[in-house]
């Protein structure tokens, strides 16, 4: 594991949208963070499959049309939205409301892994260690909103942490979206409220990709990875971590992916392009 | 007058009854002694007799003929010595006959109560048949420690004579040792650098796979391995009990350690040695005290080819059978194979640092005497290189703790499933993503693997996913498997 670093706001890797704010906070943070603009979607804990579907298909969008997604690693809403994204290889956010290293709720430790797995960075104002306590996430949810440069809520109840993430994102000039539905369904209230006082409805995944070009035009193609390469004279296996800069099982995965690729060959302790 | 008494046979590890009759007769002085004996049961006889006497106990002056029953069982060692003794004593009605107890125990001449390597079979048998058992004082809490056994200490004869004459009901029972305390093995920090070894290990560790480490001398491929017991987790009470006992029967006390055995024979140990067998009443060899635990062959080429061989018995069976005429005795051994060996006689080929002196006629007799069924049992067969003495500045490694905990982590997502993925048949129980099955089969295209070896790459993979605690075998766990093969064959 990598370790945390503290960026502070004159920091070059400090999200830019976070200047918006009155007070930006110094942040613990883990993993590589980029500068494609960032969207966020959120929701309610309380989500219904629809929902989670839906967020699901939001995050594999914005993933595919170059958006990095924003979210929060709760349950429901957060947790499909993040694992959405992972699977079409995006790139995804996670702020957290606890320490960085405090991996709240614990099964989405798979999510948590997966983002620092070259998928993007956690992020957290509370130093490591901190205990995910429940009156720490609305501040978390400002951090959201800030670092959005537009919110999507796919459902959310009366009152709760995703209204006042919308809220604070509309004070901040951030476009709001809200994904409207039944008017007596609980997780869908919040929604509708949403709309009634001005955000843009959510039609749909590719009405949400368009309307969001509309709004902030299209997101720069993520650069191609940077080619790996491996000198010409060759390389002792053992070196591939320190000279790829990632763990010895990624450096393993990708050292059997040039194999196969043909790019590379091994012979005893030798890793040595063809 | 007549009298018996319990004691216990180990038969592939396992306790079996063994009745201690013992009669008194009429005639003249005399000392008999019947039912297969073993030589150093036969000299009960004289242990016995001045035992006995030491304790200031008149020994009959008649003929005294004493039975070990069923006489099919072999009996070996000299823990039939009190039971022996207190049958004899019973039998001439100078303490109470005791028939419903498990007696265990070597004599001193002067009366004084040796634990032999049975004490933890009499815990057994004191469970299973809800009677108590009679051991030496310092084996009684091990026998104790058999959960439901009732267990007393002796440290004398006198000491026993006087126990029974007063009844067990009054007397308090050994108190269980829950665990020995187990000596530190070495830690993983140790080791600077191989980072790929170490990953390479993580994963044996955690599926069970069986490991061939193969590198250049001096690569540290020991060192590693000898780390493997400190990632494992530990074994269950019953595990610990399995294994205790197979050792008893191979002569050794071990306690209930549940730190998993680690057996690291010679590469000039015979066949019997390494799979058990020996002259007279079969002993469990390597193979079986390595049960639940770790078997480490160091330097794997030069043990004799077909001593190598006896082991595919117990590496697919999990057992190994021993024949003698019209019987044949199974000892359990189910355990994990760790091998380590040079490429080559010199050892420096594929060093990429230093030439290799071997003609390639002596390099491939040399990897011939590792057989190919045998290789085949090798799900990780792994190249560790040398690390330069500069290298080893590095920050030290993660400790064997560390590790150990993701290693339980993925054994119980395993254990859930039913089994240890070196188990797993091919292509059994897998949940590969698309992703990943393409993986592997663009690498059977491309000839970097061969059928066989890429079965072995999804079980290796599968443990990779469960190390990264998901339910999917993915692209990046099947690529991972991929890049830790190390050809043996072919480089």
């Amino acid at each position: 594991m990598t370790e945390h670093r503290l960026v502070s706001p004159d920091d070059e890797d400090y999200p830019e949208g976070l200047l918006d704010l009155e007070n930006p906070p110094p942040l613990f943070m883990l993993g590589e963070t980029t500068t494609a603009p960032a969207v966020a979607v959120v929701g309610t804990r309380r989500s219904t499959r629809y929902g989670m579907n839906l967020a699901g298909a939001f995050g594999r969008a914005l993933a595919r049309a170059g958006w990095t997604t924003v979210s929060g690693l709760a349950r429901g809403i957060d947790a499909a939205a993040h694992r959405g994204t992972l699977e079409a290889d995006g790139q995804a956010v996670a702020v957290l409301g606890s320490g960085i290293d405090v991996v709240y709720p614990a099964e989405h430790g798979e999510i948590y892994h997966r983002i620092l797995d070259g998928h993007g960075a956690v992020m957290s104002e509370y130093p490591p260690g901190t205990p995910p306590d429940r009156w720490r996430f609305p501040a978390r949810n400002r951090l959201i909103a800030a670092i959005a440069s537009a919110v999507v809520v796919v459902e959310a109840g009366e009152k709760g942490g995703a209204l006042i993430t919308a809220r604070l994102a509309a004070e901040l000039g951030r476009p709001v979206f809200a994904v409207p539905g039944d008017v007596d369904r609980a997780a869908s209230k919040g929604c509708n409220l949403l709309i009634r006082d001005g955000a843009h409805p959510a039609l749909g995944v590719e009405d949400l990709i368009a309307e969001l070009e509309l709004v902030l035009g299209k997101p720069p193609r993520r650069p191609p990875p940077t080619r790996i390469t491996i000198p010409p004279t060759g390389v002792t296996i053992d070196d591939l971590p320190g000279l790829w800069g990632c763990t010895p099982a990624q450096a393993l995965a990708r050292l059997a992916r040039m194999e196969i690729a043909g790019e590379v060959r091994r012979s005893g302790d030798l890793v040595a392009p063809i | 007058m007549y009298a018996a008494t319990t004691s216990v046979a180990l038969v592939g590890g396992e306790a079996r009854p063994v009745e201690v009759q013992a009669h008194v007769g009429r005639q003249t002085e005399a000392f008999k002694l019947s039912g297969l004996p073993d030589t150093a049961v036969r000299e009960a006889k004289d242990r016995v007799r001045a035992a006995v006497t030491s304790s200031g106990i008149r020994f009959p002056n008649r003929t005294v003929t004493v039975n070990l029953a069923p006489a099919d069982l072999p009996k070996g060692g000299t823990d039939y010595d009190l039971p022996i003794a207190l049958g004899i004593l019973a039998a001439s009605r100078e303490i109470p006959d005791l028939r419903r107890a498990v007696v265990v125990g070597e004599l001193a001449l002067d009366g004084a109560v040796r634990a032999g390597s049975n004490a933890l079979g009499a815990g057994v048998l004191s469970a299973r048949h809800q009677v108590p058992c009679l051991v030496a004082s310092s084996a009684a809490a091990e026998a104790a420690s058999i959960p439901g056994a009732t267990a007393y200490g002796v440290s004398s004869l006198a000491d026993a004579v006087d126990l029974l004459r007063d009844g067990l009901e009054g007397t308090e029972p050994a108190r269980p040792r829950e665990t020995v305390a187990a000596e530190p093995s070495p830690d993983l920090a140790d080791i600077k650098g191989q980072t790929m070894a170490r990953r390479a290990l993580e994963v044996a560790a955690a599926g069970g796979h069986h490991l061939l480490l193969h590198g250049p001398p001096g690569a540290g491929k020991t060192m590693l391995a000898r780390r493997m017991i400190g990632i494992l987790p530990r074994l269950e009470v019953t595990e610990a009990i399995e294994t205790a006992m197979l050792w008893a029967a191979a002569g050794r006390r071990r306690g209930l350690d549940t730190t998993p055995p680690f057996r690291s024979p010679h590469h000039t140990a015979s066949k019997a040695a390494l799979v058990g067998g020996g002259s007279g009443n079969p002993v469990p060899g390597e193979a079986s005290l390595a049960h639940r635990g770790v078997l480490f062959l160091d330097e794997l080429a030069e043990f004799p080819r077909g001593h190598l061989d006896t082991l595919r018995q117990p590496l697919e069976e999990g057992v190994v059978s021993v024949a003698r005429r019209g019987t044949s005795v199974d000892f359990p051994a189910s355990f994990q194979l760790l091998a380590a060996t040079n490429p080559c006689p010199c050892g420096y080929h594929g060093d990429g640092r230093r030439p290799c002196e071997c003609r390639p006629a002596i390099r491939w007799r040399y990897r011939s005497r590792i057989s190919g069924p045998l290789l085949d049992r090798f799900d990780l067969i792994v190249r560790v290189g040398r690390v330069e003495a500069g290298e080893y500045s590095g920050q030290a490694g993660e400790a064997s703790s560390e590790v150990a905990t993701r290693v339980e982590r993925a054994r119980v997502a395993q254990l859930g499933r039913g089994q240890v993925n070196r188990y797993l048949a091919p292509g059994e129980a897998l949940l590969e993503s698309l992703a990943a099955r393409g993986l592997v089969t663009a690498a059977v295209g491309n000839v970097l693997l061969t059928a066989r070896g890429a079965d072995r790459v999804r079980r290796v993979a599968r443990t990779i996913a469960d190390l990264a605690g998901v339910d999917q075998v993915e692209e990046e766990h099947m690529a991972e498997a991929i890049g830790l093969r190390g050809e043996w064959r072919d480089d």
